[in-house]
């Protein structure tokens, strides 16, 4: 690989709290790694947090144990847990192709792909929700479901002295009302609903709660690299430029606007030597990605210095990779739910130029942390702005790490886990 | 440090973390018109997420950031000159809420009636949040003054934002440390501590900041003991203390 690599931001800036002066307890496992990261006194003041909840017994709820993002969140999630000594289990509700044909409707028609939920879909999700409901061990205290499929189990084993609450993960803010309806008896009667965004928030009669979502800084798609590793893997990509990379990662949907990137890189290149890489999921099941797909490769004949990348499922070290061989990593989305592939750039010390919309503008603070764009021509300015500027890629680098780890680390959602059992429990 | 007694050696202070729950307050501002009712009407708690929490926000950032209300002025509604005046009044160390909110409505109450109506791009309205602060005992506590600066170092940032800040700004006087260390012997160490505070610095900048004072604030109480002290007493701490030196010597001639 000889891409133009950026190593201006490399610099890892220190905690920076004082809290080396302080001794510290031993810990072990996943705990003493976070400490590497945020410091013996961020660690402290979860551990005060957790003592508060001793002798407590947390169950964890999903529908998978691997694939997909939450289920990468709960196998450090709970390991973290246990490590603070809060027992915690993890179960997983499982189900037939029926149960989770409708469940798959459920989450497309949440996320506003609005599809008829049947008199049938509603009866197989109640009659495995029933089901599920005797098989699982639900016998902690502080019980913590996450997302749709398995809400209605409280409907079922709720049981006195236990406190149930709602995690969604998922982006409400378009659902479709009848699947909202179906729900939302269940969701009623939860303690406490938990969700990313604030405008992911519908109409509740239950408190509401903001957390937002984490990155595993451990995980293949986030570790530490060697310049070696990310040039090998690039290689084995097929990665060769010469000139600086802007990038984005994310699959092949109109609403990432994969177009209006090939636009913005087209008025860059013009002005500047500069290589596009689109990496994107396969889109091989999923014909929406797979037509967006080929619009983008018809839009991109002729352009030169593009890249498409059509990424296999478990890419995460190529991404982790090609994030950190870029120069400019771009999230130009016209719409967003939280858009944690901002934070990960961030954490790998990356120049980002992101559209101020979702839950970016969290992660992205203006001329802080990277820059906010609201167009095609505002995309090319700004990431000119980071090509031509080794210093603003650095600082802003710098602060987006720093951010990164004071807010978006799942230490950071541990604990606020953590603070919602600990307000219920008083 | 002062060398008054302190008041009462059983009242402990004692430290607590706070883990801060945000939650949707209701109120949706999609004009500089709502953003002034939404101000007006919103909690306390609304008014201490938006502005007071930002340097626990960005505990590690360079400068602490403009307040939430001057960020969507500026950004959203594309008003630079409101933006910096409703920046410069929410970076004013500790106010009481009232006076607070009433500064921001001043400056709002001067943008032209025309423009007060201007909508903001759909899906960049801004939501007011409340943050409530779920405590927990840190498992540190001082019982005089000088206690204080030995524990200082366990202290995380958000428990020191929390006892130098927001417990008096939430009026929970019993969590107050300056009045504490006031009532305790601790007088100057109060002062100098109201002093960083008001500054408005990075919360790891004032952590440190308050620390460092404190330490030099002990040099000439220090200086007295350690004088009266019997001399194998004083030659050990002289070997301890040249020991720690060499230690932070050979540390930096390894990492040179």
């Amino acid at each position: 690989m000889s891409a133009a690599r950026d190593d201006s931001a490399a610099y890892a800036p220190p905690i920076g709290d004082g809290s080396q002066l302080a001794p510290t307890s031993p810990r072990g496992g996943w705990l003493e790694r976070y400490e590497q990261l945020v410091g013996a006194r961020t660690l402290r003041a979860l551990e005060a947090l957790a003592r508060k909840l001793k002798g407590h017994r947390i169950v964890m709820v999903n529908t998978t144990k691997t694939g997909g993002g939450v289920a990468e969140i709960l196998h450090r999630v709970v390991v973290i847990l246990n490590e603070l000594g809060i027992e915690t289990s993890w179960e997983v509700m499982e189900g037939d192709e029926h149960f989770f044909g409708v469940t798959k409707k459920m989450h497309n028609a949440l996320h506003g792909h609005t599809q008829p939920l049947t008199d049938e879909d509603r009866e197989v999700y109640h009659e495995r929700t029933r089901m599920e409901a005797e098989r699982l061990a639900l016998d902690g205290d502080l019980i913590l479901i996450h997302d749709p499929q398995p809400a209605s189990l409280i409907e079922h084993r709720r049981e006195p002295g236990q406190h149930w609450v709602w995690r969604c993960h998922i982006d409400l803010s378009r659902r479709d009302e009848d699947y909202w309806d179906f729900l939302k008896p269940a969701v009623s009667r939860y303690d406490t609903a938990i969700f990313s965004h604030i405008e992911f928030v519908p109409p509740l009669t239950i408190p509401a709660v903001l957390v937002p979502p984490s990155i595993d800084p451990f995980a293949e798609k986030n570790r530490d690299m060697s310049e070696e590793e990310i040039e090998s893997i690039c290689d084995r990509l097929g990665l060769d430029a010469a000139s600086p990379w802007m990038t984005q990662v994310s699959r092949y949907d109109r609403i990432k606007d994969p177009i209006g990137v090939l636009e913005a890189f087209k008025l860059v290149r013009a002005r500047r030597p500069a290589h596009l890489v689109l990496a994107g999921g396969s889109a091989s099941d999923d014909p929406e990605g797979a037509e967006v797909l080929a619009e983008v490769r018809e839009k991109a004949k002729g352009v030169k210095d593009v890249t498409i990348l059509e990424l296999p499922p478990q890419s995460d070290i190529e991404i982790n990779a090609i994030q950190r061989a870029s120069t400019v990593v771009l999230q130009k989305s016209l719409r967003e739910g939280f858009a944690l592939t901002v934070s990960e750039a961030l954490w790998k010390r990356r120049a980002v130029v992101a559209s101020a919309v979702g839950g970016i503008p969290l992660q992205v603070l203006h001329e802080r942390t990277g820059l906010l764009v609201r167009s095609i021509e505002g995309t090319a300015f700004q990431t000119i702005r980071f090509l031509d500027n080794p210093e603003l890629r650095r600082d802003l680098g710098v602060e987006g790490h720093v951010h990164v780890r004071d807010n978006f680390l799942h230490t950071r959602e541990v604990r606020d886990y953590l603070a919602v059992f600990a307000r219920l429990v008083g | 440090m002062d060398q008054a007694p302190p008041a009462s050696v059983s009242e402990a202070f004692i430290f607590h973390t706070p883990s801060p729950l945000e939650s949707p307050a209701g109120q949706v501002a999609t004009d500089i018109q709502s953003l002034r009712d939404g101000i007006a009407a919103c909690s306390d708690a609304s008014l201490f997420q938006h502005v007071t929490r930002m340097p626990v926000r960005f505990p590690h950032a360079r400068d602490v950031p403009e307040n939430d209300f001057a960020r969507w002025v500026g950004d959203v509604m594309q008003m630079p000159e409101v933006s910096e005046r409703l920046a410069f009044v929410g970076s004013a160390s500790i106010l009481d809420f009232g006076e607070l909110r009433g500064s921001l409505l001043g400056v709002l109450d001067r943008v032209q009636p025309k423009e007060r109506k201007r909508e903001a791009p759909e899906g960049a309205l801004f939501h007011f949040l409340e943050a409530h602060s779920v405590l927990a005992p840190l498992g540190v506590e001082a019982r005089t003054a000088a206690e204080v600066i030995e524990v200082w170092p366990w202290i995380d940032l958000g428990s020191a934002f929390y006892h130098l800040v927001e417990a008096p700004l939430q009026r929970t006087e019993e969590q107050a440390l300056i009045p504490w260390l006031r009532e305790h012997g601790g007088k100057s160490m109060a002062d100098s501590a109201e002093q960083v505070v008001r500054s408005s610095r990075p919360l790891n900048i004032l952590l440190k900041e308050v620390g460092s004072r404190w330490r030099r604030s002990m040099i000439g109480r220090r200086l007295i003991e350690r004088a009266e002290a019997p001399e194998l007493e004083r030659q050990r701490e002289a070997r301890a203390a040249m020991a720690r030196l060499a230690g932070r010597l050979r540390g930096r001639g390894s990492k040179s």
